[in-house]
């Protein structure tokens, strides 16, 4: 294990982490409950710890991409379903973090938004273009890191450390009414659902291949995904922090993404926003180029083409082609004029409900001893994998309702 | 029995008129006004950059104006108070924004309690 390699790789997973649903779920739930749903940030990391660690795993010892595998197990028509539904939820996931890319570059710069929209994607695809996978990853996740501002506004205010720390302990606030409940319930089910992206496991298990990982990568894994996505987490969970502090007792409930910025420039001033922006700006575009390569790897992976970023972008055309038509797709919804925030709420409602279809044949493929050998799940791995997996399932059931019910969260 | 229930879900989200129907977006414009009021009172303060108060100050002003149309009751004590927000000058004074939202607050607050 190379600790610079590994150093490297856990700063990416940090950068990477924080997407646009997570950027607006984190600042809304902070306004609306305090620090009461922290605990639903903390509880979720540990839930794509324990499937990041198993697509990881399943890569590096079966070499076979998750898709692939799924195909072999769930048989041609339900491999079919999960592909579509995978496809359609990560689709309009990538549409919301173009469309966050445009409105950001819209603060930073004035321009018009969806002219920013079509600027960012065209960067986007020659970046993929140009660049191999590890320069793709890591560009977009270390200039992420930017988003450690929200870290130190939050240190910079004087939160009420106490409070913050008991947000960890599962909790439903006291006195709530049935409305201000099932908007809870709401804002729990998403953030499940912003934290736990299907598309995640597939980028990341996609990227073992791209790499070549073997069983001697498996410690490298095991930390990336623990220390790395646990850090990333505590970004959001600074941005939640940060919006109970300042948004809630000044009764604003973040309706832009811009407004997060907001955070860090009240304590740091223009450095602060620029940062704030800047880091959004990067940490979105990196989960921009994620969704629309793991749509491109599910594609290309089910139907057996060839794929990779370490091959020529002509070596592997119909993969080539697949990730530009998921791209231009992405950008058409964008300039529908469709509402960014709508685009999250969408991405968020289509991911929780295709969640238990992705998650459980990986954990079957993970399970079995024929296939993975002494690599398969112990129990620990096994026993979080099968709760998280009907915690999951009982999140898919409740996220339509809830979200008719509290007119998307909004109460 | 699942299709009775989404009918009922589609009913009950769907079909409401009035106030309560509006709470939403009173609870939207109330924010916005908030949010309004913050920009303005970090740019009084040299905290931000140009591009950024106007273009906030802008989309603030596009979905208030989105929230004012999507309201069943226009003509209402709190449709008067989303159109008092929309006339207020880019550039308004952050307690004038306030107490606007402040009176939203408290709409919103009674209708959720009736």
């Amino acid at each position: 294990m190379n600790p610079l390699e590994l150093t490297l790789g856990i700063m990416t997973a940090v950068g990477g982490f924080v997407d646009i649903s997570e950027l607006v779920f984190a600042a809304k739930a902070g306004s609306t409950f305090g620090y009461a749903l922290i605990w639903v940030f903390a509880f979720a990391t540990v839930g794509i710890m324990v499937f990041g660690e198993m697509s990881g795993r399943v890569a590096a010892v079966a070499k076979q991409p998750v898709f692939s595998l799924m195909r072999h197990r769930l048989g041609l028509k339900l491999g079919l379903v999960t592909l579509v539904a995978s496809l359609v939820s990560t689709l309009i996931t990538c549409a919301a973090e173009v469309g966050g890319m445009g409105l950001i570059l819209h603060y930073l710069t004035g321009a018009p938004y969806l002219l920013m929209a079509v600027a960012s994607t065209l960067v986007l695809m020659a970046s993929m273009w140009i660049l191999p996978f590890k320069w793709i990853e890591r560009i977009y996740g270390l200039l992420g890191l930017l988003m450690i501002v929200f870290a130190a506004a939050l240190v910079a205010i004087h939160p009420p450390w106490a409070k913050l720390a008991a947000g960890f302990v599962p909790q439903v606030p006291a006195g709530l009414s049935t409305k201000e409940l099932l908007q809870f319930a709401y804002f729990a089910v998403a953030i499940l659902s912003a934290v736990m992206f299907p598309y995640e496991a597939y980028f990341y298990s996609s990227g073992g291949i791209e790499e070549h990982w073997g069983p001697k990568d498996l410690l490298t894994n095991r930390v990336t995904t623990t220390v790395g996505f646990g850090l990333g987490s505590l970004l959001a969970i600074a941005i939640l922090a940060g919006s109970a502090q300042l948004f809630g007792p000044a009764n604003v409930g973040p309706e832009m993404p811009g407004t997060s910025a907001l955070e860090a420039a009240i304590p740091f001033g223009r450095a602060g926003l620029l940062l704030a922006l800047l880091g959004m700006l990067f940490a979105v575009a990196g989960a921009a180029v994620e969704t629309c390569m793991a749509n491109a790897y599910a594609i290309a992976q089910f139907f057996g083409w060839e794929w990779g970023r370490h091959k020529k972008p002509w070596e592997a055309p119909r993969f080539t082609l697949a990730w530009i038509v998921l791209f231009l797709l992405a950008l058409l919804i964008v300039m529908t004029d469709v509402d960014v925030m709508s685009l999250v709420e969408y991405a968020v409602l289509f991911s929780i409900v295709v969640l238990p279809l992705t998650y459980l044949p990986l954990m079957l493929l993970a399970d079995d001893k024929s296939f993975m050998g002494k690599y398969a799940n112990k129990w620990l791995a096994k026993g979080l994998g099968w709760i998280y997996f009907a915690i999951v399932t009982a999140a898919a059931i409740a996220a339509v309702p809830l979200y008719l019910l509290t007119s998307g969260g909004q109460g | 029995m699942t299709r009775q229930l989404w009918l009922l879900l589609l009913l009950v989200a769907g079909c409401a008129k009035g106030p309560e129907a509006d709470l939403q977006y009173i609870g939207e414009a109330r924010s916005l006004g908030a949010e309004w009021a913050l920009v303005n009172e970090q740019a009084a303060g040299g905290r931000l950059t140009s591009h950024y108060t106007a273009t906030m100050r802008q989309n603030i002003r596009e979905q208030l104006q989105t929230t004012r149309t999507s309201l069943t009751r226009p003509d209402s004590r709190y449709g008067a108070e989303i159109q008092a927000l929309l006339e207020q000058p880019d550039n308004a004074a952050p307690a004038e924004l306030r107490a606007h939202a402040d009176r939203l607050k408290t709409i919103e607050d009674g209708l959720e309690s009736a």
